[in-house]
């Protein structure tokens, strides 16, 4: 095929046009840095016309801006965004935040949906700024270094009656549920409802010495000591 | 009277010839027909092959007269290169270069009419015409000036070449790679040793026939140096864009090119009136401003010029030809206008592009033409109803690796259902407040 039979008729629905845009997305659906020394290449095999023509049908894309100037998302790129980057600090400074809490946060009186904080949520997750953890029912979130037993921890002592309790106990050392109860000073179902919690995900075991007795499981006691230490929690 | 046949005559003939008739070619090339530049570089080099085919009748002759004439040829040749060269580069005539080679020129004239100019030698087994004392030294100083000239241009284009041309350019300074300094080097020798000018001919004709097929083939080389043109934007008389065409990434802004461009067309009205022609002087530029019965052209540019003022003169009135119909209609869907880019490729086709910089360069492409599986689409448009969230996330999804749409419909899906179940249970964890 000659250049000047496309120069004549060149538009967006001409075949060979429309065959280039093809062999550009299935380039991007293969993941393949689309550039133009990649899609000549390609385009040239797969067409069989001559380079210039080519160049010609990708000038007029450019032109059209139907190609763009522009890069596949990486790490450094992602955060470019300014939600997005905003959405970044905040889990830093409230690591293992739960998505409602999250959402109520940044996009309230804003116009966002809960769509699009959860695409931009997605990105940071995908691109390992951010990791999901379950605790229980609930998917938290906190930054991809942070250890998850240290981000179930900031999770879970958001609950101030729970912050209390751990609170107690590492001045304590050991004490019994009832002690528990009558230091806290809450009603006794959800002081017990929250130690119940609080032993299934093991941050509080028995004493191997009294089985009454609970005492902090000694693994996360580093991790404890670290919250109570940091500001994160208390200013909230 | 015996003709002094020698491999010296035969060389000199069949380059003069050959390099007369490859000028003329390029006079026929309809691409670079009408390149003023490329006339001048044209007489430089048919005035330097005459001086080539003089001298191997000089030599044929013995004839001193002869000999003299076509030292004399370097004059015209040198100064219409550079003339050439200056307007390709700046499209302007004068240079200081141009202003030497006239001082020496006068020097080589004076210089010829001296004894001893032009004598008969016995060299390298045959008769040949000397050039001697000023006369010879001024000549080869002229060519090389000349030389020097085209290896600044070729060297100039190439770096500046944008990456679309940048094989052509590269093809056409290997070229003079070969006039200068391959071709020069033997030149040199030729004081030494008068047969290295064989040398030095045919690789001056080699090069001129590679100058001359790229230029031919690839005109846009000529358009790299005098300026860079940004943007043309066509407007109706009621100031609604209608189209726009970028070769290099605009000076200015498309919301201020189209505000400014209001604001000419109306301060302008009174001084262009129908028909006028405007060059308004930006601080990195000129807007070029055309005004005919019903539209406005605008075009922005490095620098102004007469070529650049055709060209939109006649781009207008094409326009107003071809899109005649839409513009009584008052049509003002860019989309209808979108076959103006055939009237650019007529008009402004030996202007380079420099939008793209590098072959390398990444590139997109746009969310309208990216293909979505339907079901995934149907999915998306559940998600963001709103069509201006809807076109976003889909800009941001032609970034985004292959599987991340798939991933995020599965943690939307999660999330929501999370947050359904944890509205029914009785668990203060996320009252913090």
């Amino acid at each position: 095929m000659k250049t000047e039979i496309i120069r004549k008729t060149v538009g967006l629905d001409h075949p060979t046009v429309r065959k280039v845009i093809e062999i550009a997305e299935n380039l991007m659906e293969k993941n393949i840095v689309l550039n133009i020394e990649t899609l000549c290449n390609v385009a040239k095999k797969e067409l069989k016309i001559p380079r210039k023509g080519l160049l010609f049908i990708i000038h007029y894309l450019i032109d059209k801006k139907v190609l763009i100037e522009g890069s596949k998302f990486s790490k450094d790129t992602v955060l470019l965004n300014r939600f997005r980057k905003k959405i970044y600090k905040f889990i830093l400074s409230n690591p293992g935040v739960h998505f409602s809490y999250l959402r109520k946060k940044s996009i309230s009186g804003k116009n966002i949906s809960s769509g699009k904080l959860i695409w931009h949520l997605g990105m940071l997750i995908k691109f390992n700024y951010v990791k999901k953890v379950k605790v229980g029912n609930y998917s938290i979130l906190l930054p991809f270094k942070m250890e998850e037993t240290l981000g179930k921890l900031y999770f879970l002592m958001r609950d101030p009656i729970i912050y209390e309790i751990l609170k107690l106990m590492i001045k304590k050392k050991l004490l019994i549920k009832s002690e528990i109860y009558k230091e806290v000073n809450e009603k006794r179902e959800i002081v017990y409802y929250r130690i119940n919690n609080l032993m299934d995900y093991e941050i509080l075991i028995a004493n191997p010495e009294s089985e009454k007795q609970l005492i902090i499981n000694p693994n996360v006691k580093k991790f404890l000591s670290k919250i109570l230490k940091s500001s994160k929690l208390k200013k909230e | 009277m015996a003709l002094n046949w020698n491999i010296e005559v035969i060389i000199d003939f069949i380059t003069a010839i050959f390099g007369i008739i490859l000028t003329i070619i390029t006079y026929y090339s309809p691409k670079a027909k009408k390149i003023k530049s490329l006339f001048f570089i044209r007489l430089g080099f048919i005035l330097f092959w005459v001086f080539i085919l003089t001298d191997g009748f000089s030599f044929l002759f013995l004839n001193k007269i002869l000999g003299l004439l076509s030292g004399l040829f370097i004059i015209p040749a040198t100064l219409f290169i550079i003339i050439g060269l200056n307007y390709t580069m700046k499209e302007n005539i004068y240079s200081y270069g141009l202003i030497i080679v006239i001082g020496l020129s006068s020097l080589l004239i004076y210089s010829g009419f001296q004894p001893g100019a032009v004598y008969i030698e016995f060299q390298s087994g045959y008769l040949r015409m000397a050039w001697g004392g000023l006369f010879g030294i001024l000549g080869m100083v002229l060519t090389a000036i000349a030389m020097l000239y085209l290896f600044y241009w070729g060297i100039r284009t190439w770096i500046n070449a944008p990456f679309l041309i940048k094989r052509e350019a590269l093809i056409f300074f290997l070229g003079i790679l070969t006039i200068f300094p391959f071709g020069f080097l033997f030149y040199l020798l030729y004081i030494f040793e008068p047969i290295f000018i064989l040398i030095c001919d045919i690789s001056i004709a080699i090069g001129a026939l590679i100058i001359s097929l790229v230029v031919i083939r690839e005109p846009k080389i000529l358009y790299i140096l005098p300026f860079t043109i940004y943007r043309i934007a066509v407007k109706s008389k009621e100031g609604v864009p209608l189209y726009y065409h970028d070769w290099s990434e605009s000076i200015l802004n498309e919301t201020i090119f189209t505000g400014f461009l209001n604001a000419v067309q109306l301060m302008s009205e009174e001084v262009m009136n129908i028909g006028g022609l405007l060059d308004v002087n930006l601080e990195e530029g000129i807007l070029i401003l055309k005004e005919s019965k019903s539209i406005t052209v605008g075009l922005v540019s490095s620098k102004s010029s007469k070529l650049l003022r055709d060209s939109v003169v006649k781009f207008t009135a094409d326009f107003e030809r071809k899109f005649e119909r839409e513009l009584k209609k008052s049509i003002t869907d860019p989309s209808q206008y979108e076959d103006a880019f055939e009237l650019i490729e007529k008009y402004f086709s030996n202007f380079p592009y420099k939008i793209i910089e590098s072959k390398k360069q990444p590139l997109l492409l746009t969310g309208r033409y990216l293909r979505i599986p339907l079901e995934l689409e149907n999915k998306l448009r559940k998600i963001f109803t709103d069509e201006e969230d809807y076109e976003s996330i889909k800009a941001e999804l032609i970034k985004s690796p292959l599987s991340f749409t798939s991933e995020f419909i599965r943690l939307h899906d999660e999330l929501k259902d999370e947050m359904k179940q944890i509205s029914n249970e009785d668990f203060k964890l996320l009252d913090e407040d």
